[in-house]
């Protein structure tokens, strides 16, 4: 009976439908081919506009679950609309430092996604990469008067 | 024409250039939030629409906050007793929540462009 009822609710359930659709891109993030590539496997299906929807992100309940982390993680932080963040050099480089120390930490990508996504999954390398790619950023923005970023965006 | 009447024509003209001149509006002291013991004020702030704006935040509390707006995209944590200049681009007209994160939400308050 019970496996009946959760049967049916499942099935309920995959009628209350998300959306998965990718916005347009409209100023990524611009980084050294290395660090850019690091970042595309261990961010960007959360963190940007470019989300690969696997199969399992179309049956509920999971879909609903993946949404939320993707809606939310563009909220606090999208690749994708990097040049947002530029016209505020403050911004910018508080985005860069919460990656650099996220991913530093190793609590970015989350552990339930690097299971999902072996792919996603960062060396102490790119770690590294990324962490004085950002702090070698900072000092050369640091050099420069005005409010707005000379990182730019592509 | 007279001392007095080309004194009087200048300070129309400025006075005249000052409301004509938006950038001028936003430049001045109407452009700030104060964070201070759970709260900020304003909690509405009006700024003009389509004008790039120097929005000044300031700490009076004795504990780090986080100036956070999603809609704004922009996030600066503002150490106690600091301000600091956010540069806000031209906005369209619309309402724009923010928050101070490090109160989880609780302190909040919202930019109106119009």
């Amino acid at each position: 009976m019970i496996l009946w009822s959760a049967a049916i609710a499942i099935l309920v359930a995959q009628f209350v439908r998300v959306d998965r659709s990718n916005p347009a891109v409209p100023g990524d993030l611009s980084a050294p081919p290395v660090v850019k590539d690091a970042l595309e496997r261990a961010c960007y299906d959360c963190h940007s506009n470019q989300t690969r929807w696997p199969w399992y992100s179309a049956v509920a309940p999971l879909s609903w679950g993946i949404h939320y982390e993707v809606d939310e993680g563009r909220r606090r932080l999208n690749f994708s609309s990097w040049t947002d963040y530029t016209s505020d050099r403050g911004t910018e480089d508080q985005k860069l430092d919460e990656v650099a120390s996220l991913i530093a930490s190793e609590a970015m990508p989350p552990w339930y996604y690097r299971a999902m996504h072996p792919g996603a999954r960062l060396t102490a390398a790119e770690r590294a990469t990324i962490t004085r790619w950002v702090a070698d950023g900072k000092s050369s923005n640091a050099s420069r008067a005005g409010g707005v970023s000379e990182r730019g965006a592509r | 024409m007279s001392l007095k009447t080309t004194a009087a024509s200048i300070l129309s003209l400025t006075l005249l250039a000052a409301i004509a001149n938006p950038s001028a509006r936003a430049a001045d002291d109407s452009s700030q939030l104060r964070f201070h013991g759970g709260a900020v004020e304003p909690t509405s702030l009006m700024l003009p629409a389509n004008t790039p704006v120097k929005l000044r935040v300031t700490n009076s509390a004795d504990a780090a906050i986080e100036f956070e707006s999603f809609e704004l995209h922009r996030e600066r944590v503002v150490q106690p007793g600091q301000t600091i200049t956010v540069y806000l681009p031209a906005l369209p007209r619309g309402t724009y929540p923010f928050f101070d994160d490090f109160s989880h939400g609780a302190v909040k308050g919202e930019i109106v462009s119009r």
